[in-house]
């Protein structure tokens, strides 16, 4: 509970019109895409990093969490107030700074949605590839917390790969500059790669600079249907090998199929055991080059066909089925585990048998989808929450997929964060002096714990007060 | 809440993805969590659990909603939200009843289509000593600042004389004629047609008369409904969609058109949801809905016009989707087709044409100023289509168009497409 004296103050630093602690403010303030919520004390929309620094200095004084958030289309919980306090929505920062064709880069405000800042680099012939689900919704700060991927990570990388500095609240409330404007640097410690991913914990990002690509001249999109999930697996490693990296290698099982063809529509093949979705791009003749090679590499390796989509209406339609594969699978169970596992691409086949052994020992459905170019699966264990015997089959199955992933030298999440989600199975990836090392930068950076408390540690108070939900748990 | 069941297994179904957040107009003019679809679903189903009570914040983020429709046609999980809201207005007015001049209008004027002639003429009279017409030619504005006009608002005139009132439009009330051989067409006006925009219900006819077909007008047609619905006022709105069952059944008619996407939407669509329930009536409903057509669908779809170059129209047109026609009823096509059989007429789309005009919901009464906001998004891409005429399907995005664009000082003409052919 804030005490009147703290709101008053915030009201004071941001403006009256920009803070609320209206009942109807602090609900729709309360979740994320995890969909578990807590109510905060407070919600702010600061316009700047001088407002966030009074606030932070105000929070170490007084001693209230504060939780920063974007969208709140995160999966782990990144910007769940769990221990109530002041959420910061970055809502009002809006504005892209600059972009600078001659040296590729951008500067941008955090509340930049990260679609609206890809149509304006795009219109001026530039390209910045993260590309996550919610692209269309999410916003550059809350992926820059959370270190976003996306598709085309399999061959452009991902957030951490395109950003060059930071500027940055500290939790304690200084503003500090890290990185460059260049495309090289090594003065000091990398403190923009320790912020890029540090799901808000460490600081709250209030400008960033960003690196740039030339758009690519054009993309060819393919469709590969396979009869068999573990032919799929194994044309991937064998496009690779091909020497073709696409900028896309998407892969949906029978279920992900099934799901969101009834949302969408768009044809695909409902008797398939799995579709790779595919894409390269480049200049014009590389392009027809490559996809040449992709079309023959499927076909190889037990591809039944191999669509070419023809005008941007159905690249269109195939990427909307391949973005709402996520929310749609709720068609078939009112809860989901949802992991963003990932392993060496090699060892998908291996992953994928194992899957199946997992969802055929627990009697449970799981969806696999996802960017299997680079190994990241995203694994769906769908259940009823009301069911209390599924629940707990749910439960033991999701420790196992885990522990198969760790076996094959992957890890246990590509791109969602710890948050909550996965705060309680962090030992089965992490040794404990690593956590250690972990805990105590986390220490020395935010020595009162008031930055969005209680995500990524599994410390016992913070679990108590954060009522976990299941792992993941999604609803 | 009426069908309580229904609502909170449809609000159950949101997982708060946030995918609302890049279509709800809304959303986009205001910033704020609480004015798209996965904030209002929320705050709705708060209030149904009772954690949340009716507050008047809760009233104002509920109606703050153009019912575009955009958020239920993009829904991962296919909520459908306009069904939750509508519910909740629902739900607002049982228990805070209607303000007084909206029950009134609703009750006693758009129940009946010829609604209090002498009033009207009153009305008719009263308009130019308080309003002056704009220099457009498009609209009325006032001559003084008036609580619900708010300022350099451009208001619609009425009408000299109501559609339902012509002459010719009289005439045609003769449901037992009929030409041998051409398809019956049973037209409704809706309040828009009949009151401000005589001349597109006019001219309506006169290309349905062009292709052949043999027209009807049922004077006793009534509202389609939809304000009603959208304040919640589900008695009146049912009442008025029976009224119309009523006067098109007896017409037996091939086809019923309108020229207004948001009164066909109510009749192929709304009409069901509101008598559905009842078993007597589904029948009925289901056989009246079917022969629905939204007056560019009939013309391209069912009677193959596409054009006859009667008018020269000669200039850049851009095409606004009305909310009601294309994603209410996946209406797209035709207008196009028709425009490009306009002679003269060059298509020129605008940058996100199915995005809300900001009219709906009554959101344009309930707050002016936001629903101009997202007119401005509106006008702005109209303005850079470089077209000189925009047109759509829908009396009241005409309206609410024709104010944006003057408020935004845009210069272009807004039309319906009926009026290009």
């Amino acid at each position: 509970m804030l005490d009147n004296t703290v709101k008053n103050e915030l009201k004071r630093i941001v403006g009256e019109a920009n803070c609320s602690f209206s009942r109807e403010d602090l609900i729709c303030y309360s979740y994320d895409a995890t969909n578990s919520p807590h109510l905060p004390d407070a919600v702010v929309f600061p316009s700047c990093a001088g407002e966030i620094s009074l606030i932070m200095k105000m929070a170490n004084a007084e001693s209230f969490p504060v939780v920063p958030r974007g969208a709140g289309s995160g999966f782990s919980g990144g910007s769940l107030p769990v221990r109530g306090g002041v959420v910061i929505s970055t809502e009002r920062m809006k504005k892209i700074i600059e972009i600078d064709p001659d040296n590729m880069t951008a500067v941008v405000e955090p509340g930049v949605v990260l679609w609206e800042f890809q149509q304006e680099v795009e219109r001026q012939g530039l390209f910045y590839p993260p590309d996550p689900s919610s692209l269309r919704f999410c916003t550059i700060g809350g992926n820059i917390a959370e270190c976003a991927g996306g598709p085309r990570a399999v061959k452009y990388g991902v957030t951490r790969d395109y950003v060059l500095g930071l500027e940055v609240v500290l939790p304690t409330g200084e503003i500090i500059t890290t990185g460059v404007r260049t495309a090289k640097g090594v003065v000091g410690y990398d403190l923009t790669r320790l912020m890029v991913g540090s799901e808000g914990t460490l600081g709250i990002v209030t400008k960033a600079t960003l690196r740039l690509l030339p758009l690519p001249e054009s993309t060819i999109t393919m469709l590969a249907v396979f009869p068999k999930l573990k032919d799929a697996a194994a044309a991937v490693s064998a496009i690779m090998r091909a020497r073709v990296i696409p900028s896309t290698l998407e892969l949906m099982d029978s279920t992900s199929i099934r799901c969101v063809e009834e949302f969408a529509q768009v044809g695909l093949p409902m008797d398939a055991q799995a579709v790779l979705l595919i894409e390269v791009d480049g200049s014009r003749a590389v392009v027809d080059a490559e996809a040449a090679v992709v079309n023959e590499v499927c076909l190889a390796n037990g591809a039944v066909t191999v669509r070419t989509a023809t005008g941007k209406d159905e690249v269109k339609d195939l990427w909307k089925a391949r973005r709402a594969i996520s929310a749609s699978l709720y068609r078939i169970k009112p809860n989901k585990i949802n992991e963003d596992i990932v392993v060496p691409r090699a060892s998908i086949p291996e992953l994928i048998e194992g899957l199946q052994a997992i969802s055929s020992k627990h009697g449970l459905l799981i969806a696999s989808f996802g960017h299997a170019g680079d190994g990241n699966i995203h694994v769906n264990i769908m259940y009823d929450k009301k069911d209390t015997v599924e629940a707990a089959s749910a439960d033991k199955a999701v420790v196992e997929v885990f522990e198969l992933c760790l076996a094959l030298n992957g890890t246990i999440s590509g791109e969602h964060g710890v948050g909550i989600a996965k705060a309680r199975f962090l030992e089965l990836e992490l040794k404990p002096e690593v956590i250690d090392l972990m805990a105590a930068i986390k220490k020395a950076i935010d020595p009162n714990g008031v930055l969005n408390p209680g995500k990524i540690f599994t410390d016992k108070k913070s679990m108590a007060r954060a009522d976990m939900p299941g792992p993941s748990d999604t609803q | 809440m009426r069908q309580q069941d229904l609502i909170q297994a449809e609000i159950n179904k949101c997982v708060r993805c946030g995918t609302c957040r890049s279509v709800c107009p809304v959303f986009k003019a205001v910033g704020r969590e609480t004015a798209c679809a996965r904030g209002k679903i929320t705050l709705i189903g708060a209030n149904l659990k009772g954690e949340l009570p009716l507050t008047e914040a809760y009233v104002k983020h509920v109606k703050e909603c153009t019912l575009c429709g955009a958020c239920r046609a993009n829904c991962p999980n296919g909520v459908d939200t306009t069904r939750v809201y509508a519910a909740a207005r629902e739900d607002i007015a049982a228990k805070q009843g209607l303000p007084f001049t909206a029950s009134f209008i609703l009750k006693h004027v758009l129940d009946s289509g010829r609604i209090m002639p002498l009033a009207m003429k009153w009305a008719n009279r009263l308009q130019s000593i308080i309003f002056k017409d704009s220099s457009a030619g498009q609209g009325l504005l006032s001559r003084f600042t008036m609580p619900n006009v708010g300022s350099g608002r451009l208001v619609p005139p009425l009408a000299e004389r109501f559609f339902l009132d012509l002459p010719e439009v009289k005439a045609l009330d003769d449901s037992a004629k009929k030409t041998q051989g051409a398809a019956k067409v049973a037209f409704y006006a809706g309040c828009g047609v009949n009151y401000l925009m005589p001349e597109v219900g006019v001219a309506s006819i006169g290309v349905l008369k062009r292709v052949g077909v043999d027209v009807v007008v049922p004077s006793a047609q009534v509202c389609c409904g939809i304000p009603a619905y959208s304040m919640g006022d589900m008695d009146s709105a049912r009442a008025m969609a029976l009224k119309n069952l009523e006067a098109f059944e007896s017409t037996d008619a091939a086809f019923i058109t309108t020229s207004c996407a948001t009164c066909g939407y109510a009749l192929k669509k709304l009409f069901r949801e509101l008598l559905g329930d009842d078993p007597k009536l589904a029948a009925r409903v289901e056989a009246f809905s079917k022969k629905v057509r939204d007056i560019t669908e009939l013309l391209v779809d069912e009677l193959g016009f596409k054009g006859d170059g009667k008018n020269t129209v000669n200039a850049r047109v851009t095409y606004h989707d009305p909310c009601h026609l294309g994603r209410g009823q996946g209406v797209r096509e035709a207008p196009r087709v028709l425009i490009a059989g306009a002679r003269g007429a060059q298509l020129k789309e605008m940058k996100n044409p199915c995005a809300c005009c900001g009219l709906g919901g009554g959101l344009s009464i309930a707050n002016y100023e936001l629903s101009m906001e997202i007119a401005r998004k509106k006008a702005e891409n109209i303005k850079n289509s470089g077209a000189s005429i925009v047109a759509t399907a829908c009396p009241g995005c005409m309206v609410h168009l024709r104010d944006g664009l003057h408020r935004f000082g845009v210069d272009v003409k807004v039309a319906h497409v009926v009026e290009l052919l």
